[in-house]
């Protein structure tokens, strides 16, 4: 019992030794080999890895230089502007971080679009809280080759290529009735040999991620294994699709067909027309309106009662009201005043611009439920801080940030606090770190449905065609 | 008609060639039948003579021009049937041969295809069904028909009868006979000793590229033929 | 007749293509996708346009509305400029999605373009946009792939290409025929494609929805993208017919096309971006600003009363007016030294930008050059240029945007100088101010899309690109006559 239990190992063993062989062979005759295609797909993830690795330095960059300028230019306009508190906070740019983590850098996602550095005077929020970073559109618009991409579009189709003709060649080749008629289990057989294919192309993410982790400095906890568990949980879902698409039991070049149509639909063609929908079904005029609004709310005080327009402020913020007047070169609370009326008086807009991006956001999440594809995309930019719901919460702390400044510079300039006395060099440029939580459930769900879906139409059809030619 | 001087065909440098130094005549109304193993240069041969090869050296000569130098003229002498003719599964018989002779410059009326395929010993209800569903006989008689339409001097054929039955094999023969009787030099690669014996008027027997024995068929019984093919290879 | 033969062999390719059922099923999908994406063209075009004018028209109403006031306040007021789409833009989105659309003009400060499409996308917007052009850039050539692959693999497969160069049919007439034959089931796509654009293109110039009217530069542009589409998809379906005709079966010119496809579409043009990035790193905005910034400080600082710049200017006045003090000058003094700061920040600001226009450039050289490999890069670039959705076309739209705003700050610093008094008011006094009839004296922004000229100045390389792939697959096309064998 034990020794034939050890033959049936070895057996076993040697069977894949040699299915092995018989795969990493097959390549010879295609145009692209499956040893190239290995190779290939190899170097582009770890090309992938440097585009991270540039991209994570580009941000540091970024944030090296806006340090940098804050630390010499807030000394120089103190200096400048030393008599007037009003005036000097009047050009005083804080700085806020959108802080980028290792991860970041394996799916920069929507990070190369929106800046991940805000800064912002204690002027209207409004005018100043969408401004573009400066960016080369041709880059936005080809798209970066960071590790996502090479897993989101690239994995696939290796897989497709190992898989596309596992069982159809044979037959094309006439093997597949003699297997048929020498294996013991077929279906099992079938199985061994999509997992020999599975274990090669998982093997290589691994070695990719495994590389990424000392070059980018990735910290291993908790994000990285959902990271990782989303990066399986795609692979398999597209083998559990080849599976199925094997089980239709069709001729090789119509399984070519059929699966690299699903990887179209999957990757461009479906994405790319919900995304037609979501922008056709909420469009967002409320931006421009938010800016006219913030514009003439503040400039239109100018022309109307100075009392009113300080009531207006007064009943905002309560506690000023008791600040005494100073004298001082300009009118300076009612100038702010003006200016925090053109953002009262555009809160609706600019609540309502946040409603459509976030109606934007649920409704993309919700459409990604359904397709394994964008769900991967979403969830590791989730996972990495880079999607659109990281920019709305960057977006709500430098709101906040920019209240707190004001709240701090208003007495300050009420009073005509003394310009020196204050350190300016200890303001530091603050960070977000973004801390929503995420439910490993909701990102790895879909991919337990699907994978279910597909592996058990494949096996079902397998059972009922396994033996036709 | 066909012609071969000092034929010789030599794939890999080095190598023996497949083909070495073969002299043939096939005269208008002969059938040349040329026996061997497989491997034996039977088909390099043909596709000598077809122009698909280049020879290494010597000459394929069809109506006295050389194929190496005039690819396209000599097609026009030319009609040749392969092992198995595929054609476009989803055109029907007629259409297919109707298609096939306008490359070859022959326009046909409805009229003259069908009797071109009646005379290839096409079943009359088969002419209009789609080439997918016919079987190995049936497309051979739909070739056969494409050689007819072309009126060629000279028809090459790769082993035009394996795989079909004895029936078949027999009308197919016939036709064969026909055509050289009407003055068509036909080339004919084939395993089918009996056959061969029966059609035709010449038999040459290959080994490993050279043109071992080359016999009158009228001169031999086919259980002869057999006797001399097995010593020869 | 003339090209018999080759006529004969493309009814055929014709033929075979129409009796499989899967095509028509995926002719049906790609009918609706193109429905789909002139739908959505329109519907968009139409939407940001209307938004634009609208909001165009609001903001100009909301200047001149604008009470008696001093000019300066006017110059902080500003104003805005939306960027309008271009009327085909219906066919080619190019970089409309990734390209700001609204910017507020004031004195002393360039604003950034804000309101891309992008930048309120969750990302999806990386999976691309479906358009007219999308189809026939990316999906078309797939298809024709598709229906291509076999027409000579698969006849050499099955052997009836021997019987069918038997018959004396030419390598050169094949080959013709082939591509004829596939060029026409292109023709099938291509044709309602190119005729919706039209329609809807003369549809939005028609009714006068961008404004403009049915003009030479529009039609030159349409007619040009004609034509170059048409170039583009039969190179694919030659390129087809040549990789069928060297494989030795279908199925291995399947694997080959396939492969070539996503290295020309999805491959390269990400791979050349990527190193072209990569080797010229650009600046972050926070040194853009900085370094600019710190010219100016260099240059002249206008708001530092001590600068040395403006204290020269200031001596250089008083000299030449034989004055003691400013206040005494017969013009606004304060209005002569912003319009010098205006003067100079401008000029610095536009020689940075340049130079960041210019580390771009040298990004995108890559993937403008690999045009030559790959005529995907050429179709794209070339397409986006002539439907005026490609960067040129929104530097441009900056520069023009730019300039306005200059105009109009010097113009304000123009009439301070001129009636604004040279007396600081007292506390009492009334403040300075001029009549609200001056706000009219500054025209609206409109934007002039460029001609069709300085397409063929940035996108010579794609022109000259298309050449180039015309004349090599001949070029190889011909030499394949020579050594394509039956076998």
């Amino acid at each position: 019992m034990g020794g034939s239990l050890a033959i049936n190992q070895n057996l076993n063993r040697s069977m894949i030794r040699l299915a092995f062989i018989q795969f990493i062979r097959s390549g010879r005759y295609a145009g692209a080999g499956i040893r190239i295609g290995l190779f290939f797909l190899l170097a582009i993830g770890v090309i992938s890895l440097f585009v991270g690795k540039q991209f994570a330095q580009q941000q540091q960059q970024g944030i090296t230089d806006v340090v940098q300028f804050q630390q010499t230019d807030f000394p120089r306009q103190a200096a400048l502007h030393h008599d007037d508190m009003g005036l000097l906070l009047y050009y005083l740019k804080f700085s806020v971080i959108n802080q980028t983590r290792p991860l970041t850098a394996l799916a920069i996602g929507q990070r190369d679009v929106n800046p991940s550095v805000q800064s912002v005077t204690i002027r209207g929020l409004e005018g100043q809280k969408y401004d573009a970073d400066l960016t080369n559109p041709a880059n936005l618009l080809l798209g970066n080759v960071d590790f996502s991409f090479v897993l989101v579009y690239l994995f696939p189709l290796l897989i497709i290529a190992f898989t596309y003709s596992i069982i159809s060649d044979e037959k094309e080749n006439g093997t597949w009735s003699i297997v048929a008629v020498q294996s013991r289990h077929l279906l099992g057989f079938i199985g061994q040999l999509f997992l020999l294919r599975l274990a090669v192309v998982m093997a290589v993410m691994l070695l990719i991620v495994a590389l990424a982790i000392p070059v980018l400095g990735i910290p291993l906890d908790g994000v990285l294994g959902l990271f990782l568990g989303t990066s399986v949980g795609y692979i398999l879902f597209w083998f559990s699709v080849c599976f199925w698409v094997a089980s239709l039991q069709r001729a090789s070049s119509t399984n070519a067909i059929l699966l690299l149509g699903i990887w179209l639909v999957l990757l461009i063609v479906l994405p790319a027309g919900v995304n037609n929908y979501i922008t056709a079904r909420y469009p967002v005029p409320e931006a421009q309106a938010t800016t006219l609004a913030q514009r003439k709310g503040y400039h239109e005080k100018w022309d109307t009662d100075k009392t009113a327009t300080l009531e207006k402020f007064y009943a905002h913020y309560p506690q000023f009201r008791q600040v005494p007047v100073v004298d001082m070169p300009t009118d300076w609370r009612w100038y702010y005043a003006m200016q925090q009326l053109g953002d009262d008086e555009s809160a609706g807009q600019a609540g309502e611009l946040r409603q459509k991006l976030e109606q934007r956001e649920r409704a993309s999440r919700s459409i990604a439920q359904f397709m394994p594809t964008l769900h991967t995309q979403l969830q590791l930019g989730e996972l990495a801080r880079s999607g659109l719901g990281n920019q709305l919460r960057f977006m709500d702390y430098t709101s906040q940030f920019h209240e707190k400044m004001r709240l701090y510079s208003y007495p300050k300039i009420f009073t005509n606090a003394p310009v020196l006395a204050e350190k300016w060099t200890d303001f530091k440029v603050d960070t977000f770190t973004d801390e929503a939580p995420i439910h490993p459930l909701s990102v790895l769900g879909t991919f337990v449905l699907f994978i279910a879906l597909f592996a058990g139409l494949g096996w079902f059809r397998f059972r009922q065609t396994i033996y036709h030619l | 008609m066909l012609q071969a001087i000092e034929l010789t065909k030599q794939y890999v440098p080095g190598q023996p060639p497949s083909l070495d130094a073969l002299n043939l005549t096939v005269q208008p109304g002969e059938i040349y039948c040329l026996l061997g193993q497989n491997g034996a240069g039977k088909t390099t041969t043909i596709n000598l003579f077809l122009g698909f090869l280049p020879p290494t050296s010597g000459q394929a000569l069809i109506n006295g021009l050389n194929v190496a130098e005039y690819p396209q003229e000599t097609k026009k002498f030319l009609a040749y049937l392969p092992e198995t003719v595929m054609l476009y599964p989803n055109l029907t018989g007629l259409e297919n041969l109707d298609f096939f002779a306008q490359l070859a410059g022959f326009r046909h009326t409805p009229d003259e295809l069908h009797s071109l395929l009646s005379r290839a010993g096409l079943q009359t209800e088969a002419h209009g069904k789609r080439v997918g569903t016919y079987s190995k006989g049936m497309r051979q008689k739909v070739g056969i028909a494409i050689a007819l339409a072309k009126q060629a001097k000279a028809l090459l054929l790769d082993e035009p009868t394996s795989g079909l039955d004895p029936k078949a094999s027999n009308e197919f023969s016939e036709i064969l006979t026909g055509l050289a009787q009407s003055g068509t030099a036909i080339l004919m690669a084939t395993h089918d000793i009996f056959r061969a014996r029966e059609v035709g008027t010449r038999i040459g027997i290959m080994r490993a590229g050279h043109l071992v024995e080359s016999l009158s068929a009228s001169d031999l019984t086919a259980n002869e033929l057999e006797a001399i093919y097995l010593q020869t290879v | 007749m003339a090209l018999r033969i080759e006529r004969l062999i493309a009814r055929q390719v014709w033929a075979t293509a129409f009796k499989n059922r899967a095509f028509f099923g995926v002719l049906m999908g790609i009918g609706f996708l193109l429905v789909y994406a002139a739908v959505t063209g329109w519907v968009s075009f139409r939407q940001q346009n209307a938004m634009g004018r609208q909001y165009q028209q609001q903001a100009r109403q909301e200047w001149l509305n604008n009470p008696d006031k001093h000019p300066h306040r006017m110059a902080h007021y500003g104003h805005f400029a939306f960027r309008p789409k271009a009327p085909l833009s219906v066919f080619d989105f190019g970089m409309e999605s990734f390209l700001g659309n609204t910017v507020f003009l004031e004195a002393h400060k360039q604003n950034s373009v804000n309101f891309s499409e992008a930048g309120f996308s969750t990302g999806l917007l990386r999976f691309g946009e479906i358009s007219l052009s999308m189809v026939l850039q990316l999906l078309l050539p797939l298809l024709l792939f598709f229906v291509g692959f076999g027409t000579v693999a698969s006849d050499r497969e099955t052997g009836t290409l021997k019987l069918l160069l038997s018959q004396g049919v030419s390598w050169q007439q094949l080959l013709v025929g082939k591509s004829l034959g596939l060029i026409a089931v292109m023709l099938i796509l291509y044709g309602p494609v190119m005729l919706a654009t039209g329609l809807l293109w003369f549809g939005l110039l028609w009714f006068g929805l961008q404004g403009g009217a049915v003009n030479a530069d529009q039609t030159l542009r349409l007619l040009l993208l004609l034509g170059s589409y048409f170039l583009y998809l039969s190179l694919f379906c030659v390129i087809a017919v040549l990789v069928s005709a060297r494989c030795r079966t279908a199925k291995t010119a399947l694997v080959s096309l396939i492969g070539l496809w996503l290295m020309l579409t999805l491959v390269l043009p990400r791979a050349s971006q990527a190193l072209g990035s990569y080797l010229y790193p650009a600046p972050s905005k926070a040194k853009f600003l900085a370094d600019i910034q710190a010219d100016v400080l260099k240059e002249g600082d206008s708001h530092n009363p001590n600068d040395p710049h403006y204290k020269e200017l200031k001596d250089s006045l008083l000299t030449a007016y034989g004055v003691d003090s400013v206040q005494k000058l017969p013009f606004n003094y304060s209005g002569f030294v912003m319009a010098e700061g205006e003067k100079i920040s401008a000029q610095l600001y536009n020689d940075h930008f340049q130079r960041l226009l210019a580390i771009y450039d040298q990004q995108n050289r890559f993937s403008k050059t690999l045009a030559f490999v790959n005529p995907y890069l050429a179709i794209r670039n070339l397409s986006m240029a002539l439907s005026g959705t490609d960067f040129a076309s929104y530097v441009d739209f900056q520069q023009q945007a730019e300039q306005y705003r200059y105009d109009m700050a010097q113009k304000l610093n123009e009439l301070q100088i001129e009636l604004i008094s040279n007396q600081k008011p007292g506390p009492t006094d009334k403040p300075h101010q001029i009549g609200k009839n001056h706000w009219q004296e500054i025209p609206d922004f409109t934007y002039q899309s460029p001609g069709v000229a300085s397409v063929f100045r940035h996108e010579t390389i794609s022109l000259l690109a298309f050449i180039f792939w015309s004349g090599l697959l001949w070029v190889v096309a011909w030499r394949l006559t020579k050594t394509l064998t039956a076998l």
